[in-house]
């Protein structure tokens, strides 16, 4: 009964968001009326409140295990902590595809009732909202229904969420992730309404900006947090696959970074106003094509949910029609917006533009990557895939590029050619310092491989040229961004510690019997196994070894497991790592050989934790930049 | 007006010569790095560059999992064909007897050499190119 409920709920839902529509569309010539916004306002809020109901009467069935509704039949099961029965919602696509919705209504729900009675762009800034959240909603409810039952009656038990995501850090990253996504649901209907409006003198950039910001934190922590759990729960050692649906997360981030870039230029210095509308625009049609590529099967990935060509047809149909109107308006509306003051050269500015040029080329590559074996497959029939090396070759000269212009930048004004005897002033000790860190690293280590090496360059520049300006800052007593400075010193630790990583982390295959011990390398002195443990938890029996590695003097006690969980009889491996500041010794246990003898692979990774903190510095960055007000 | 006009073609020269250059070095790379995807019938029927880098999908055949030391020596089969592959390292927990498998790595003197195996995280997973071949079964 309660199923039907929160059904019918989100039935409403969208029923009065088509009524909302209409009557906006029947009263669209007649004179603005105050009185018909506040009533669609009201109206539009009762509809978002209606899917706060219905996703929470869904969880509640999820709690108690009602396993007559298919969906949570398949996803959930009776044996599960509360938490994992609320997390499996998320984990297959009727569900997230609710959760979606129900952020995306909550996003809009707040955007719109805070804005100013008076401002100009509302009543279209909300049609722009419904028209989404309805093309969400009637996907979810047509193709991919989560409230269907199993008739005439429903099973025991479940069937359970798959094991490898029953963990922390995945039940929680699809909601991070998915608040940054759908974030920008509200640039882009901001930007929508100003060109559809007309009205070019109406200042829009501040009341998006602490928006966007916000999304971006959500959408740069939902990425590290799958880029965390891959590492950790996957067991291949890495953290980034260039997997399709990884690239199509990083595609509207890296849109979305350009786009915080640029809004901040043309709302400080009225430059590059159109540029910032096309990004604003681009960001959320790049998340509905990760949503496409995502949901619709087309592409054979480790997230891809299951095929379905109608869900499929309908996402590329919705988020082609988006995309090409937006566009179609914007190409309309360009030639009367005027706000071409020329950028200067050798100003901040000149140097923003530039990096942006890199990130759209970044993002074309990507976009490339991904589609290019869909393409190829439907014209020749052959069947390619394109891995890391494709991204590695085309990202190491993108990323010299944008450190060095990082570099130059970071002594530049804004509005103001850059003084030449400034330039010099720290470019030439920047580079000193640089060449020579490097070289003393390559006497240490002895190792080369170019891509590495560009890519410890352009992390340490941008490094550098910010050491130097906090420290001549520091004693002149002068103004430094915080924001920028954080978040750039973070795009520089990502850079060098990538890249640290790639050239020094190597892996050990072992063969060992329990009570064996062997000496692996110069700094790796022994591995012992010690013992084998077999207990039972929950839901999954567990076989752990127990495994004593002595690296560089110090004693590690590493337990790497083996799960069987009950329930789909589904085999996993949890990785035990020892994390110290600069190396990770990361321990997997694999099979047993007929002898009796167990495998292991033993994994040295480099600079991992680096990744995060890097990660977690542009996230500072951003929140500072945030507080800032617009001088 | 002139001067105006033969600057501002001088720019758009320099922009499209920029992105010329810049989608074909991106292109030359694509080309380059791309791996093909082949069924054990395709591998042997030939034609096989033995240096470049190609991904081989399957199904992993009944019994033909052997291991030794740390080493894993199996037979991928698409019910017509099959080929041996030798694996060095821990396999992933999904890689069993009977079910789908997609390996890389390189195809050389009739022995495919993995570099990384890739089973799926769902149990239920088969590589699409063989749902027809294993319906026809």
């Amino acid at each position: 009964m309660i199923g039907e409920i929160a059904h019918f709920f989100s039935l409403s839902a969208a029923l009065l968001l088509i009524i909302i529509l209409l009557l906006n569309t029947i009263f669209f010539f007649s004179n603005p009326n105050s009185n018909q916004l506040i009533l669609s306002i009201r109206l539009f809020n009762q509809s978002c409140w209606l899917i706060f109901v219905s996703f929470g009467l869904y969880i509640y069935l999820a709690i108690t295990d009602d396993f007559s509704i298919s969906y949570i039949a398949s996803h959930s099961n009776s044996q599960l902590p509360i938490f994992y029965k609320i997390a499996s919602i998320w984990s297959a696509h009727e569900g997230s595809m609710f959760l979606w919705i129900v952020f995306l209504a909550l996003w809009s729900l707040l955007f719109i009732n805070g804005l100013d009675k008076n401002n100009p762009l509302k009543k279209l800034t909300l049609i722009m909202l419904m028209l989404v959240i309805l093309g969400f909603l009637l996907f979810l409810l047509i193709t991919s229904n989560p409230f269907s039952r199993i008739l005439p009656f429903g099973v025991m038990d479940g069937a359970d969420i798959n094991p490898i995501l029953q963990d922390p850090a995945l039940a929680i990253h699809p909601p991070i992730l998915y608040l940054g996504y759908v974030g920008f649901v509200i640039s882009f209907s901001y930007v929508m309404a100003y060109l559809c409006k007309g009205n070019f003198k109406i200042e829009w950039e501040e009341d998006i900006r602490a928006w966007s910001f916000v999304a971006w934190i959500f959408l740069t922590v939902g990425i590290t947090l799958g880029s965390w759990w891959a590492y950790y729960e996957l067991g291949w050692g890495g953290y980034w696959f260039w997997d399709p649906v990884e690239n199509v997360a990083l595609l509207p981030w890296l849109a979305a970074t350009a786009f915080m870039h640029s809004l901040y230029a043309s709302s400080k210095s009225n430059i590059l106003k159109t540029w910032t509308l096309f990004l604003g625009i681009m960001i959320f049609s790049l998340s509905l094509f990760g949503a496409f590529i995502v949901r619709s099967g087309i592409i054979d990935s480790v997230h891809s949910f299951a095929n379905d060509p109608q869900r499929g047809l309908y996402l590329l149909g919705f988020s082609g029609l988006m995309t090409l109107l937006s566009l179609v308006i914007f190409a309309y509306r360009i030639p009367a917006i005027n706000s071409s003051k020329p950028v200067i050269t050798g100003s901040k500015e000149s140097f923003l533009s530039m990096n942006n040029i890199l990130m759209v080329t970044s993002i074309f590559s990507i976009f490339l990557g991904v589609t290019y074996p869909l393409i190829l497959e439907s014209f020749s029939g052959e069947k390619v895939s394109i891995g890391p090396p494709y991204y590695n070759t085309i990202f190491a000269p993108l990323i010299l590029i944008a450190s060095i212009l990082i570099m130059i930048s970071v002594d530049s004004l804004w509005q103001r050619k850059m003084l030449a005897r400034k330039f010099f002033r720290s470019i030439i000790p920047t580079f000193i310092l640089v060449t020579s860190i490097i070289y003393i690293f390559w006497y240490l280590i002895k190792e080369f491989s170019l891509l590495t090496y560009i890519g410890i360059f352009s992390g340490l520049i941008i490094l550098v040229a910010y050491f130097i300006k906090i420290i001549s800052s520091l004693k002149a007593k002068e103004y430094i961004n915080k924001g920028s400075a954080f978040a750039h010193i973070g795009l520089g630790i990502l850079f060098l510690s990538i890249s640290v990583n790639s050239l020094l982390s190597y892996q050990k295959n072992i063969n060992l019997s329990v009570g064996e011990s062997l000496r692996i390398n110069e700094s790796i002195e022994s591995f012992k196994f010690s013992n084998l443990n077999v207990r039972t938890a929950s839901n999954h029996d567990v076989i752990s070894a127990n495994v004593f590695v002595l690296m560089d003097g110090v004693s590690v006690n590493l337990n790497p497991e083996k799960r069987k969980y009950s329930t789909r009889g589904q085999i996993t491996s949890e990785t035990a790592i020892h994390a110290t500041p600069f190396k990770d010794i990361y321990l997997n246990i694999g099979d047993q050989l007929e002898d009796g003898s167990w495998t292991f692979s033993l994994k040295i990774n480099y600079f991992v934790k680096w990744i995060w903190l890097s990660s977690a510095l542009m996230v500072l960055g951003m929140v500072l930049a945030m507080q800032k007000r617009k001088i | 007006m002139l001067e105006v006009r033969r600057k501002r073609l001088g720019k758009l020269l320099v922009i499209l010569f920029i992105s010329a250059v810049g989608i074909s070095l991106i292109l030359f790379s694509l080309n380059s790095k791309l791996d093909l995807f082949y069924t054990p019938s395709e591998i042997l029927s030939g034609k096989i560059n033995s240096s470049s880098r190609i991904k081989l999908g399957g199904m992993v055949k009944a019994n033909s999992i052997k291991r030794l030391g740390t080493s894993t020596s199996f037979l991928v089969t698409d019910f017509q064909a099959e080929v041996f592959v030798k694996f060095e390292g821990v396999t992933p927990d999904l890689f069993k007897e009977g079910s789908g498998v997609v390996v890389l790595g390189y195809f050389k003197d009739q022995k495919f050499s993995a570099e990384e195996i890739f089973a799926k995280h769902d149990e239920n997973y088969m590589p699409p190119e063989l749902e027809i071949g294993s319906q026809s079964e």
